[in-house]
């Protein structure tokens, strides 16, 4: 690697979503952007300040951003219904930053209340030995050898903001409160370190995400590439000697690969409880009938909704399933009721 | 984890140690035997009589004998006026949790289910502690509880798992009837005085319970046997329960543990036949 290169790969900011990246087989950059795909690591300038003032650092905390600072972050699309929609493109004159945890793309819708894209301009793409392009991918997890067999409890949604993160993080807390190793995982997303310091905060035994995986964002991957992220990240969970996970989908259920996953009879066998975070009780009955429909019935429903005693009555009413607040799941005598029934096993039992 | 203020532990001496937790603070007195085997730890469990201290002393010659680390929490009158169960207020299951995470960072080779051990309110506690949290528990020793959490239906929380008429009753029911098979899995020893049959003020009477635990705490030690048995059946468990009506003795633990050999019993529970091996 040439003196200059090192020059600016050590100034620049590298993004959460890289921090597994070994930056000494990074050799070289290139400009061939058109050939970039999703988890190339680009190396960009900040252009012009737009709706992410901030990006997510590896050690956890966010750094404000400046035009002309040098960052790094990984190529790839973006589903956010309440911030952009966008694609892992990278143009030479410009491209979008689509994620403050470090995803850069080219935006292609945005919501009407929230700023354009702070804009980046690509300086290259960032390459390994032989000049192959260096990819989140080769840094994921390994491949487990065989399927972990610890419980899952998946934690599902109405959208965004309905509660998954805060039920995630509060059931890791009961959980661990009770003495289970336990693992908070995040199945699918865009990375960010949000939700990774909130369940990281409850002292979870394991905290891991499709990032850890080798994916920046899981829009628009292949199923069985995010089966296969869910494998890994479960596989390591067990090889922590975790005894339980709860694990966060993201976004709502008619996402398209939240949809996928959960209509998949893999998912739906590799899980022995489930959480369901929603608004209000019309949206806990949607979401109940949509979840039926495929087969499966939450044990619980919590979320906003679980802040309004009335509107937690309606929704038991309609749909016959227990509402838990946030300090519900996050008792241990709760928790552990639940771990019992999803089949989970104390390992420093006699 | 919970912060404690865990001292120095001396081999062969009891130590002192406090822990916090959501529910607040609980110390608890640590007898550390001079040789420590691998049994599992006992937890020792006071009633109202908050006599942690007493019961400290009476358990050393045990701990030393057996080799078994012992564990004496004292949930002092000004932290914890209500301690015998988990209710909204008063959570002893969380501050017991806490405890034991504590004990089990400072002992790691310790770590592990415990042998539980509560005489009247704290059988209380014990024995709901062990349905919300049966993992925790390698084995139940029950001494004259004056009331049971029936493991089934027949009557409402608090007093069995039916449904009452509070919502958060049905959140207890259903959180201590979830491990149920795992609870009933386990050896659960119950003791009770021959002599224990005064209906003092300290005894909880009302009409319904009279009439489905019994009027005395020596008969409901022997309805909650029997219903710990069906509920063991029931669900396909080995029948591991035990009852032990300990001759001349009424309600007073210090006296069992002199005259009658409870602490022994509790110590050695191979003496009663069932193995504490979950």
């Amino acid at each position: 690697m040439t003196t200059a290169l090192t020059s600016q790969l050590d100034s620049a900011k590298w993004s959460f979503s890289t921090r597994r990246v070994d930056r000494t087989q990074i050799c070289d950059l290139d400009t061939r952007f058109a050939e970039a795909r999703a988890g190339d690591l680009i190396l960009a300038q900040v252009d012009q300040i737009g709706q992410h003032r901030r990006i997510q650092l590896p050690s956890g905390r966010p750094s404000d951003l400046f035009p002309g600072d040098l960052v790094v972050l990984a190529c790839g699309a973006r589903y956010a219904p309440d911030q952009f929609e966008g694609i892992a493109e990278i143009a030479p004159d410009g491209a979008d930053m689509l994620a403050g945890g470090g995803c850069i793309g080219r935006m292609t819708a945005r919501n009407e209340r929230i700023k354009p894209a702070t804009r980046l301009l690509p300086k290259g793409r960032l390459l390994g030995q032989n000049g192959v392009p260096v990819n989140l991918s080769q840094f994921a997890l390994p491949d487990p050898a065989r399927p972990s067999e610890i419980p899952v409890i998946a934690v599902l949604g109405t959208a965004m903001n309905s509660g998954k993160t805060l039920a995630t993080a509060q059931l890791a807390l009961g959980l661990r409160r009770a003495g289970w190793k336990t693992a908070a995982i995040k199945a699918t997303g865009t990375g960010a370190f949000g939700d990774y310091n909130e369940y990281s905060d409850t002292g979870a035994h394991y905290v891991g995400d499709f990032t850890d995986a080798g994916m920046v964002t899981t829009y628009l991957e292949e199923l069985p590439r995010i089966r296969n992220g869910i494998d890994r990240l479960l596989g390591e969970a067990q090889r922590r000697d975790c005894e339980i996970a709860v694990m966060e989908v993201a976004d709502g259920l008619f996402q398209r690969e939240t949809a996928q996953l959960i209509a998949d009879p893999w998912f739906q066998s590799r899980i022995s409880g489930l959480v369901f975070a929603c608004g209000d009780a019309v949206a806990a009955a949607g979401g109940v009938a949509e979840l039926a429909r495929l087969g499966l019935a939450p044990d619980l429903l919590t979320g906003m909704l679980s802040c309004s005693p009335m509107a937690s009555r309606e929704a038991e009413t309609a749909t016959g399933i227990p509402v838990l607040r946030k300090s519900d799941l996050s008792d241990p005598a709760e928790a552990n009721g639940f771990a019992l029934q999803a089949g989970a096993d104390w390992s420093r039992a006699a | 984890m919970p912060s404690s203020s865990a001292s120095i532990f001396q081999i062969g001496q009891t130590s002192s140690f406090t822990c916090t937790s959501p529910a607040g603070r609980l110390s608890a007195r640590i007898i550390v035997p001079a040789q420590t085997s691998g049994e599992a730890p006992l937890l020792v469990l006071h009633g109202i009589s908050r006599n942690a201290r007493e019961l400290t002393e009476l358990f050393r010659p045990e701990a030393e004998r057996t080799g078994r680390m012992i564990i004496v929490p004292h949930f002092s009158e000004r932290d914890w006026p209500v301690f015998q169960r988990p209710t909204r207020k008063a959570r002893p299951d969380q501050a017991l949790l806490a405890l034991l995470t504590a004990f089990e960072a400072a002992f790691p080779d310790q770590a592990g289910p415990v042998s539980l051990f509560g005489h009247s309110g704290g059988a209380q506690l014990a024995h709901r502690f062990a349905m919300l949290f049966p993992q925790r528990a390698a084995d139940l020793h029950l001494a004259a509880a004056g009331w049971y959490c029936l493991p089934n239906e027949t009557m409402a929380y608090p007093y069995g798992l039916a449904d009452s008429a509070s919502p958060r009753d049905l959140f207890w029911a259903r959180r201590h009837g979830a491990g149920l098979r795992r609870f009933l899995d386990r050896p659960i020893h119950i003791y009770v005085g021959s002599r224990d049959t005064a209906r003092d003020e300290t005894l909880r009477q009302t009409p319904e319970l009279d009439r489905l635990q019994g009027h005395t705490r020596l008969a409901r030690a022997r309805t909650y046997v029997q219903a710990l048995r069906m509920a063991a059946a029931a669900e396909g468990c080995p029948p591991r329960i035990a009852l032990r009506e300990l001759p001349g003795c009424a309600h007073d633990v210090a006296w069992a543990i002199r005259r009658a050999g409870l602490a022994r019993m509790v110590t050695t529970p191979a003496q009663t036949g069932l193995s504490s091996a979950a």
